[in-house]
């Protein structure tokens, strides 16, 4: 569904509809200065851009669960979820921040319950809940259930009741276009302000230049920078490029979170249940490597913990290689699931047991199963405020971008810092999109002058976006002429992305170093950048040209990789996530604070936000 | 359906139907009077119902070696990466969650990234046919009855897989269809909660901010309705629907069934009602072609079933 027309001008837009956009739309259309302006006859212009179709996002892929001191199976306290949240970001969590995502989880939770979501149920008829890596109570002390769920498939329960509530509020929606350009003005101070959009809209291939007021980016987040990822072709980090692009930076980006059990090559998640019911980690020797890395706690370990033991071994050559690919490189280790029997296979693991069965052609009860670490969440992303306001930091100070907001994977309301606990991304997701969406409407219902002049410099983007895309489809072959070219015609977005996943995945993936980091930056800034600069699409048509958005898509994943090596090479420390093998320990004295980097590539440290509990050793 | 030896890799032609539309020709559909063009009945004649799209059609062949276990969905990956960035099909997840990548394979709906290699190619040759003379194009990948071992062919026996857009929509560029037609029924059918507000009271009588209460016993009756990914694959399967006539089409009816089934939902009237016109419930035949590749395992004819006699029941009570 697309606009019959564009209006000229929109009160916001809001880029993506996964979790974070629509509850941003919903937030927005739900609030009472919403319901203030409808009442005076005030109805205003709203509009969700997506590249894909809403249902199609990559929250439906979300297995586990999202998190709440709900307390429906023993008691739950809200400063517990705090606490544990700081932890397992590895003291890098602004705690401010933390403390709304852990006191407005049970409400946030309530109200998905309330739009429709099926959460699987108690017998008293409570939603249900379930232990989760990391969740603890009383500060540690002891696993709580705190997780709610819908089986294994809470994303897809979130993403359509979601979608279902914005089909009931009449939400406008322009899917399958595509944002080309964030357009961001400076004032005579410097101070920033946002104008509007350039989109592609990908059926026709005609550009808009779109005028607005405020723009929410809810685009998700980066997970194809690597060849191994559980993310979806479309997360391409478009969000975060768009940003950057327009001049503003990126707040620790260098933190990846790694899930230790991706199906060999295919990235696909193996949910950790099948360590927790109790699969083993096997080298290539057969060894149960994890007692020698974490005594105690061996194989549910953390983690960033056993994703880095992994990589270990395969560094140390106890690695093995895909079955489907024998003669590939030995960047696997084996998941042993032999011994817990087909029945308990199908009863407490189906997921993973069709999983196995249907991507790996192999049969768990039997065969031993290939996995690999493969990159699952950004932690880190456009750096925005508790109401979803993005800023720039500058001088030791943040200043607000006038009009600019982020929710969900892209942004970094600083609530994961280092290392994301598991259940908590649709939790911020859900609810700082919501609290995004409020405040978007208190700022429509303050303003009501356009003025029209103001917006030219869009117009001027779209004209430029719009030759562009020309060029790039007048260098399709034509049916009869030759291509000229050689080296350009056999180069494609498609082969780009899976080289600079390659180079990523070498040089960036679960540890990395000084040496690895800048010779990734060096191949980038010679090799692939050329390349990206040089594509042109095979097929002059520009209705559904995919190839066309598949190459803004790689040069977005380039400007986002070397944000990301510059901040990991700035960071001369090892915490959460990242870990530097010529660096391996955390340094609070230097380093207990957020990286900022824009396009200039310089980093900027501004310092996390501590409350309550002063930083301690992350011990699991 | 064929089977292969998991580890066996094959040599398979990808044979696709292939469409690129022509482009539209400035001022002729849009930008002209918004009163001179409209015609008495409503809409303008020349966009007409069937909202065919002119272009450049043509089957073109990609040959590549796949590990019989791959999925189609890989090859075709394979496809843009080597051999022609320019072949256009949704895809997403790759995982069977998105719902992004129904097609029709060798003629029948299912989604590229759950199609097997070994369990879709088949000999590309004229001798090739069962006992009656027919192609099998439709059999159900369960039925293995009819299954040919490709590890028994010839070792040269050339493999094809035929590929095209998903039937009974608009096909707009090569493997993408224009699915707006399903979306546009299943919001016609109000496909979200409409809660009877029952909020659990607290000891003192109190209305407390708390869930909607559902026992699990309650929720099975839903729950897999509600894993619907709305791929579309049903309603390409569906002779009725995707034989132009008017149904809503059974991916909006199970929308539909899914709320008339959640204890929550206080519309339960409402809904029957919507689905008593001639193009609701009386509408599907029963020929439950619907069930067969449904990637969520849902029975979608019998869940149709079900709602037809929910509805016929609230008809007879009218009358």
């Amino acid at each position: 569904m697309s606009p019959k027309q564009l209006e000229t001008h929109y009160d916001a837009v809001i880029v993506g509809a996964g979790a974070a956009g629509l509850s941003a739309a919903l937030g927005l259309l739900r609030s009472e200065a919403y319901e203030a302006m409808r009442a005076e006859g005030r109805e205003p212009d709203i509009l969700v851009v997506s590249k894909l179709q809403p249902l199609r996002s990559h929250t439906g892929s979300a297995e586990g669960g999202i998190a709440a001191s709900l307390g429906n199976i023993e008691h739950d306290d809200w400063h517990w979820h705090l606490y544990d949240t700081i932890k397992g970001g590895d003291w890098l969590v602004d705690q401010d921040m933390a403390a709304i995502l852990a006191e407005e989880a049970p409400r946030t939770v309530i109200g998905l319950e309330h739009d429709g979501v099926a959460f699987s149920r108690n017998e008293d008829g409570t939603i249900a809940q379930r232990l989760f890596g990391g969740h603890t109570a009383r500060f540690g002390e002891q696993p709580v259930h705190r997780t709610a769920y819908a089986a294994d498939r809470i994303g897809h329960q979130i993403l359509h009741s979601l979608w279902q509530q914005c089909v009931k509020e009449r939400v406008r929606f322009a899917e399958e276009w595509y944002v080309s350009d964030l357009v961001v003005t400076r004032g005579d101070s410097g101070a920033a302000k946002v104008r509007g959009l350039v989109v592609l809209d990908t059926h026709s291939g005609k550009v808009h230049g779109i005028h607005a007021d405020n723009v929410v980016l809810a685009t998700g987040g980066a997970g194809r920078l690597f060849h191994t990822t559980s993310n979806s072709w479309d997360l391409t980090g478009d969000g975060m490029a768009l940003a950057l692009e327009a001049g503003l930076q990126l707040e620790d980006i260098e933190f990846v979170q790694f899930h230790p059990t991706g199906l060999a090559h295919t990235g696909i998640l193996l949910s950790e249940a099948a360590r927790g019911e109790g699969g083993r980690l096997l080298n290539a020797d057969g060894e149960h490597f994890m007692d020698r890395y974490a005594p105690g706690h061996g194989d549910l370990a953390a983690r960033d913990v056993v994703s880095r033991s992994i990589m270990a071994e395969v560094d140390a050559g106890r690695g093995v290689a895909d079955p489907k690919d024998p003669d590939g490189p030995k960047d696997c280790v084996w998941l042993d699931l032999r011994a817990l029997g087909r029945d308990t296979l199908k009863s407490k693991l189906p997921e993973v047991y069709e999983t196995v069965r249907q991507y790996a052609g192999l049969d768990p009860a039997e065969d031993l199963v290939p996995i690999k670490p493969t990159a699952h969440y950004t932690m880190g992303g456009i750096p925005i405020g508790a109401d979803g306001n993005v800023y720039e930091f500058s001088d030791g100070a943040r200043h607000g971008v006038d009009g600019l907001f982020a929710a969900g994977e892209c942004s970094c309301v600083s609530v994961h810092g280092a290392n994301r606990l598991g259940a908590n991304s649709l939790l911020d997701a859900c609810l700082f999109g919501t609290r995004t969406g409020r405040s978007l409407a208190a700022r429509i219902a303050e303003s009501r002058d356009v003025d029209e002049d103001a917006y030219q410099t869009v117009d001027e983007a779209a004209t430029r976006r719009e030759h562009a895309i020309k060029a790039l489809l007048a260098g399709a072959p034509q049916d009869a002429a030759d291509t000229g070219d050689a080296d350009a015609g056999a180069d494609n977005a498609y082969r780009l992305m899976a080289d600079l996943g390659a180079l990523m995945e070498r040089a960036a993936a679960v540890r990395c170093s000084h040496d690895t980091l800048t010779e990734a930056q060096a191949a980038i800034e010679r090799d692939l950048l050329p390349r990206a600069e040089r594509l042109t699409a095979h097929s002059d048509t520009a209705a559904f040209n995919q190839e066309v958005t598949a190459i803004m898509e790689v040069r977005h994943l380039l400007v986002v990789a070397q944000t990301m090596l510059s901040a990991a090479d700035a960071r001369h420390e090892s915490r959460g996530a990242l870990f530097r093998t010529d660096y391996p320990s955390r340094d609070d004295g230097r380093f207990l604070a957020h990286s900022m980097v824009g396009k200039s590539q310089e980093v900027l440290w501004q310092p996390v936000t501590i409350t309550d509990y002063p930083p301690k050793a992350r011990a699991y | 359906m064929t089977i292969a030896a998991a580890e066996r890799m094959l040599s398979v032609t990808l044979r696709v139907a292939r469409f690129t539309p022509k482009p539209e020709r400035p001022g002729r559909r849009r930008g002209g009077s918004p009163f001179g063009s409209k015609s008495p009945f409503g809409g303008d004649g020349s966009e007409s119902r069937s909202n065919r799209v002119r272009g450049k059609r043509w089957s073109q062949d990609y040959t590549v070696l796949a590990h019989a276990d791959d999925s189609v969905l890989d090859c075709l990956l394979a496809v843009k990466r080597d051999q022609d960035p320019s072949l256009a099909f949704r895809y997403s997840c790759g995982h069977g969650m998105c719902g992004s990548d129904a097609v029709a394979i060798n003629g029948t709906p299912t989604l590229l990234c759950t199609a097997k290699v070994r369990d879709w190619a088949r000999p590309d040759s004229p001798e090739y046919a069962n006992e009656d003379g027919f192609r099998p194009t439709g059999e159900p990948l369960d039925s293995s009855e009819h299954a040919i071992d490709l590890d028994a062919l010839a070792p040269d026996t050339p493999l094809v897989i035929e590929l095209a857009a998903l039937p009974g929509f608009p096909t707009r560029r090569d493997l993408i269809a224009d699915i707006d037609p399903m979306l546009d029924q299943i919001r016609r059918l109000k496909p979200y909660l409409e809660a009877k507000n029952e909020l659990k009271t607290t000891a003192e009588g109190k209305v407390n901010v708390f869930e909607y209460l559902q026992h699990p016993d309650e929720l099975a009756r839903y729950e897999l309705l509600s894993n619907c990914i709305a791929c579309g694959v049903c309603e390409g399967s569906c002779p009725v629907y995707a034989g132009g006539e008017a149904f809503v089409g059974p991916a909006a009816m199970i929308m539909s069934s899914r709320f008339l089934n959640d204890s929550r939902d206080a519309a339960f009237q409402a809904r029957l009602t919507a689905l008593m016109g001639p193009d609701g419930s009386a509408a599907c035949q029963s020929v439950r072609a619907c069930s067969m590749h449904c990637p969520k395992g849902i029975d979608v004819g019998e869940e149709l079933w079900q709602t037809i006699q929910k509805v016929d029941a609230a008809k007879a009570q009218l009358q």
